[in-house]
């Protein structure tokens, strides 16, 4: 017999695994590749797109072409480079300045203007399309991850921190975005500094390759630069959240750093973070600036040196002036690109770490196991439960559950009490097959447990758990749930029933009164009484119930005492029981302990055993029979 | 605008001698800078003529660069270290100035709008001072510096520059606006993503339980989509930016291009001065598109200036004044006389006129319904709350005399809300004296039932407790705030509805080794539950702020008022159905 707790199909799993760090510190091309996957319904536009960088990247170049060839050297100097590629712009113009009749020097200037606002056209047009794909592809990535997310079992719920669950969803599709974005960015500095560069190359190879040579430089310096300064940014951003979680904790807990006295101690932590943080801030404003200043004072240098080599080149008639400026306007398309990789690299790499967070998420497959073929449930239950020899752990070598057995009848009320850590959850959770059992079963109308799918099973098991989740929505949706079969008249009768109507018509807007998230503007026993009437809307065979602990004033707690007979009238109801109440009006008490059925009869029975029930009971209640 | 931002002054001029220089070293930068193109005309002229010297355009122009790089790297850090020491002293004013602040205080700012001012606003303010402050430097100078070599090239086509300059700073303006309502919107589309998957997620197991999967994708799909449409309107807006800002510039260099080739045609302009002016244009339209920027950026500065100093300017709360003649020790004597209070926001008293005397040694329960007063009683007595002068006393002083250190170290309160630091647990237990032994933590831990649980922890005392560490339950956190109380051993214990989430059986074990433990001492507990009320003393039974009953457990039941009832309310549970429905609404 396998582990209990873990199906046989699955090894155990180390949900650490989750909560772990990603370094991100590669290039990850294998995650790239399946990230296309989600752009792939998006690939014609992608395309579109792709054409049209070319096109703006072109137009671009044109620009001072038209500036360095065709005015100051056709127009102006009336001489030609026969090396130069003008890329027929002279003939334009010419022909403009033919057929307009105007001086060439203004036909140029409208050339000029229509290579500028095609340019804004095509790039913009290129922007767009590019985006799109993108925020589409993410979205639909997003949602796959939501729906994955979203259908994971309790076993992993339980186990990993719903913060660390959530960023997934959130800042780590950011982080693609951004890293999608970038690569965006880059296309549109890369292509025209290959348009560029091939234009450079067909006027003067030399130059080209003296120039290229900065390249390498600059590279070097923006790659240490970065690696300095990643490192800078990692120590600030852990001192800056070691600084907001200091002071968020010292606001939170204020009353008692002042019943303390821990003012002033407290105070010089705190100094001590925020100077660490302070000096971290400063190194990294010191590299920063360091380099900021230098891709710019490298562009300044190259201009010194096409004057330099393309003096000599003019005197020697290998270039001509024009072809000299056209250089000294490609310089800044030259190296833009590399500041912008540079820039681009630390949100690449965060992007990556962010990439593998967000694939190990869709890739945990962790799922309770559904029946191949689920049996069809009747479209009425009778309600019998019956456990028989049920073991259960979650952990292997750690017993939950003990051999449990026994049989719940058809309408009987169960109260289960136990000490903490006797299994009473575990068993309602598995009853409700949040989690997989394999040793021992549970019978619904003689039907096997693990035999009915978990959604036709939760159906008709009405679940109220000790937080009673409250969804945005109306108090109308909060009961309908969004079962169409459920009418406003219904919900209002249910919540007639479990006296919930009478607050709920205090409220503004009575049943359209949209509550906040987690139902904050509800108390505690309110929002009990709402769980009890969405239950009672539901109106499932079975009802098992986590009774809050929390103490509720006594005027509420006797609205809920009273809803909670009506709901489990007739009704197949197993109550994890706090409240003397409530177990006294059960028909039958189950003592759990140690995992192992204790106990179980009615109260009258147990008390006369004078068993663990009678030493909880006199705990919980004493002597108040002697005053009476 | 600027008023708000007048009152940084005190926090900046700390730091007026690197600020000033550095804005020095920026206008000197720009001069550098402007020269490069001087240099490289001058080279490109004489190349046109034939001339091989070369020496003086090249060398000019690197020794302008290097200058250049020296002092504006100077320049940037000089201004943004002062950025960062001005962050560096609000925080510290921000942190000093919240921890003196109390309960009303706390009413009526959340702690998520004091972490977003700490956060959000101080690091507005920084950038503004940082960044701000060099963008509208290099505005200025690049403006004064480029026309000033323009002019010197060509007076007459710098005036023809200037017309389309306004546009390009207005549509700077324009779209850096557009841009604003653009990113809000992404923000709170983000935001309401973030929060319903926060909700959702924590909410998983009813979701799941009530099969409500499907309902809640949909949803999601829906914010999901929401969000994706106004990145989308905000990656368009953004991109239109991208074309039409150069776009407005290139009218510049139309002029430049036509009416200056025009000149150089006519000899009156040199073609390196017509390539100098394409530089320089760039140099003054650069600053330009960040205008908008700029300006954005300033207004947020303002408003998080203003809301900075709403939180530093506040006087503390709680004044410290001591009058120097209270006893060191106290006994443990309590009274409070005729006392009154009301809440700010509230119309009702929360305690009228109540005059109640607790001898040293006594233990006494306060009950009562929700906001009959009971949390504020024990508020006024640890001045967390203040009392009007002469109203409560502890040892016959009042407790405005004391020193508020002295008075909430003789008085060990456990509040209501167990709160534990993101710290080991054995911290979190002496967390008032970090440096008693060992052996001491333990035994509070043992008092309030909490050693067997710890024994558990592989870490023991070590164990972190909070988000980054284990989790403890509601009970347990209430026993372990209790035992920060017991191990105080104050000569006043106050309790407040610390058992709540703590099952009644360990209560019961709990409150039996505190009446062995607190034998003679005076001890103070506030509880919803007349089981934990029967052990002490006397009960004090308050209702709207006033105290309707006083007397022992069987003195209030033979009595057969308010306290009555509820023991038998709590006794009997919901039987009595006449009761039941008398008081509920609906």
């Amino acid at each position: 017999m396998a582990t209990p707790g873990t199906s046989p199909a699955d090894a155990p799993r180390n949900h650490a695994m989750f909560d772990a760090e990603f370094s991100g510190a590669a290039l990850n091309m294998q995650l790239l590749r399946r990230l296309l996957h989600w752009l792939r319904p998006y690939r014609l536009t992608v395309g579109i797109s792709a054409v049209l960088v070319l096109l703006a990247s072109t137009l671009q170049v044109l620009m001072p072409v038209v500036l360095s060839l065709v005015v100051i050297d056709h127009i102006i100097r009336g001489e030609t480079d026969p090396m130069a590629p003008d890329l027929g712009m002279i003939d334009i113009t010419e022909s403009i300045a033919a057929t307009l009749s105007i001086h060439p020097l203004l036909a140029a200037c409208l050339l000029y203007t229509a290579l500028q606002i095609s340019w804004a056209v095509a790039g913009h047009a290129h922007r767009v399309t590019l985006i799109s794909s993108v925020i589409n592809g993410l979205r639909d990535l997003r949602l796959d991850l939501f729906r994955h997310l979203e259908t994971r079992p309790s076993s992993f719920y339980d186990r990993v921190a719903v913060g660390r669950v959530m960023t997934r969803v959130t800042n780590d599709i950011e982080a693609l975005y951004e890293l999608l974005r970038g690569i965006g960015t880059l296309v549109g500095e890369f292509v025209p500094f290959f348009v560029a560069l091939t234009i450079m190359l067909a006027i003067d190879v030399q130059l080209t390759l003296i120039l290229l040579l900065v390249l390498p430089v600059m590279g070097s310096a923006t790659y240490y630069f970065r690696r300095a300064t990643s490192l800078l940014f990692r120590k600030v951003r852990m001192t800056l959240s070691a600084l907001n979680q200091s002071m968020q904790e010292n606001l939170a807990g204020l009353q008692v750093v002042q019943l303390s006295d821990r003012q002033q101690q407290n105070l010089q932590r705190y100094t001590q973070i925020n100077e660490e943080n302070r000096d971290n801030e400063l190194k990294s404003a010191r590299v920063e600036t360091l380099y900021g200043a230098f891709t710019d004072s490298m562009a300044h240098v190259a201009l010194g040196v096409v004057v330099w080599y393309g003096g000599g080149a003019v005197l020697q008639e290998q270039m001509s002036l024009g072809g000299v400026i056209l250089f000294t306007r490609f310089i800044d398309m030259l190296f833009h690109p590399i500041v912008a990789l540079g820039e681009q690299t630390n949100i690449l790499f965060r992007a990556m770490a962010s990439g593998e967070r967000i694939f190990q998420a869709l890739d945990w497959d962790e799922k309770i196991h559904e029946p191949a073929n689920p049996a069809a449930l009747p479209p009425r239950l009778r309600g019998e439960v019956r456990f028989q020899h049920l073991d259960f752990g979650y952990d292997p070598g750690q017993q939950v559950l003990d051999d449990v057995s026994f049989t719940i009848e058809p309408g009987e009320k169960l109260a289960i009490v136990g000490p903490t850590g006797s299994g009473k959850s575990t068993l309602i959770r598995l009853l409700s097959r949040f989690y997989d059992f394999d040793d021992g079963h549970i019978f619904l109308d003689g039907i096997d447990l693990n035999h009915i799918h978990s959604r036709d099973l939760r159906k008709r098991i009405g679940v109220v758990l000790q937080d009673f989740h409250i969804f945005s929505g109306t108090i109308y949706d909060n009961i309908a749930l969004g079962d169409p079969a459920v009418t406003r008249e219904m919900a209002e009768q249910a919540a007639r029933r479990v006296n919930a109507h009478g607050f709920i018509m205090a409220l503004r807007d009575g049943y359209d009164t949209v509550l906040s998230e987690r139902g904050q503007n509800l108390s505690q026993g309110q929002r009990q009484l709402l769980a009890f009437a969405r239950v009672l809307a539901a109106d499932p065979e079975i009802l098992v119930l986590d009774e809050a602990t929390a103490s509720i004033d006594t005027e509420t707690e006797l609205l809920i005492q009273d809803a909670l007979r009506k709901l489990t009238a007739g009704r197949t109801s197993i109550i994890i029981a706090h409240r003397l109440q409530t177990i006294q009006e059960a028909d039958r008490v189950l003592v759990l302990h140690h995992g192992k059925v204790e106990e179980l009869g009615t109260h009258e029975e147990l008390l006369e055993q004078q068993g663990l029930y009678y030493r909880l009971h006199s705990l919980q209640f004493q002597e108040p029979e002697k005053q009476t | 605008m600027i008023r708000s931002l007048l009152r940084l002054k005190a926090f900046v001029l700390r730091y007026r001698g690197r600020l000033g220089l550095g804005i020095l070293a920026f206008g000197l930068a720009r001069v550098f800078e402007g020269l490069v193109p001087l240099f490289l005309a001058t080279g490109i002229d004489r190349i046109a003529a034939g001339n091989t010297d070369l020496v003086l355009p090249i060398c000019g122009i690197l020794l302008a660069v290097v200058t250049r790089y020296a002092t504006v790297t100077y320049a940037r850090y000089a201004v943004r270290s002062v950025g960062q020491h001005v962050a560096f002293d609000l925080r510290q004013a921000l942190f000093s100035a919240l921890q003196q602040q109390g309960s009303r205080f706390f009413g009526r700012y959340t702690i998520g709008d004091l972490m977003t001012r700490a956060v959000a606003d101080i690091s507005l303010v920084q950038r503004f001072i940082a960044m701000g402050t060099i963008l509208l430097v290099i505005l200025i100078y690049a403006t004064l510096v480029g026309f000033g070599f323009m002019l010197y090239l060509s007076p007459s086509l710098t005036l023809l520059l200037l017309p389309p300059l306004p546009f390009v700073f207005f549509y700077a303006q324009w779209s850096a606006r557009q841009m604003g309502v653009a990113s809000k919107a992404v923000q709170d589309r983000l935001s309401d993503l973030g929060g319903q998957v926060q909700e959702n997620l924590s909410g998983i197991r009813t979701i799941q339980a009530m099969v409500q999967e499907e309902n809640e994708i949909k949803r999601f799909s829906e914010t999901n989509q929401a969000y994706a449409n106004a990145f989308y309107r905000q990656a368009w807006i953004n991109s239109l930016m991208t074309s039409w800002m150069p776009s407005l510039a290139a009218i510049c260099s139309i002029t430049i291009l036509g009416y200056g080739g025009n000149l150089v045609l006519q000899g009156e302009l040199s073609i390196g001065a017509l390539v100098a002016f394409f530089m320089y244009v760039n140099m003054v339209v650069q600053p330009f598109r960040v205008a908008g920027f700029i300006i954005n950026l300033f207004q947020r500065a303002a408003v998080a200036s203003d809301r900075l100093f709403e939180v530093l300017s506040l006087d503390p709360e709680i004044e410290d004044r001591p009058s120097g003649a209270t006893p060191e020790t106290i006994r443990g004597e309590i009274e409070f006389r005729d006392l009154s209070f009301q809440y700010e926001a509230s119309r009702e008293p929360a305690l009228a006129d109540l005059t109640l005397k607790i001898r040293a040694g006594e233990s006494v329960s306060i009950m009562g319904r929700v906001g009959a007063g009971k949390t504020t009683l024990l508020k006024l007595l640890l001045r967390l709350l203040d009392p009007a002068p002469g109203t409560v006393f502890v040892d016959g002083h009042d407790v405005r005399d004391y020193p508020l250190a002295q008075l909430r170290a003789q008085i060990a309160m456990v509040p209501q809300d167990p709160f534990l630091f993101g710290e080991p647990l054995g911290d979190n237990l002496t967390y008032d004296d970090p440096g008693r032994p060992l052996a001491a933590i333990w035994q509070a831990a043992a008092s309030a039932d909490l050693k067997d649980t710890i024994e558990e922890f592989p870490d023991r005392m070590r164990t972190l407790v909070g988000e980054r560490g284990v989790t403890l339950s509601g009970g347990q956190k209430q026993r372990a705030t209790l035992a920060r109380g017991l191990i105080r051993q104050a000569p006043v214990l106050v309790l407040d509805d610390c058992f709540s989430s703590v099952d009644t059986g360990t209560e019961e074990h709990i409150l039996s080794e505190l009446k062995q433990l607190r034998r003679g001492q005076t001890t103070l507990l506030v509880s919803h539950r007349v089981s934990t009320a029967r052990h002490s003393d006397r009960i004090v039974v308050l209702e709207a702020g006033r105290i309707v009953e006083v007397g022992t457990h069987d003195a209030l039941i033979l009595n057969g008022g308010l306290y009555a009832e509820l023991e038998r309310i709590q006794r009997e549970g919901a039987e009595d159905a006449d009761y039941t429905l008398a008081g509920a609404p609906g």
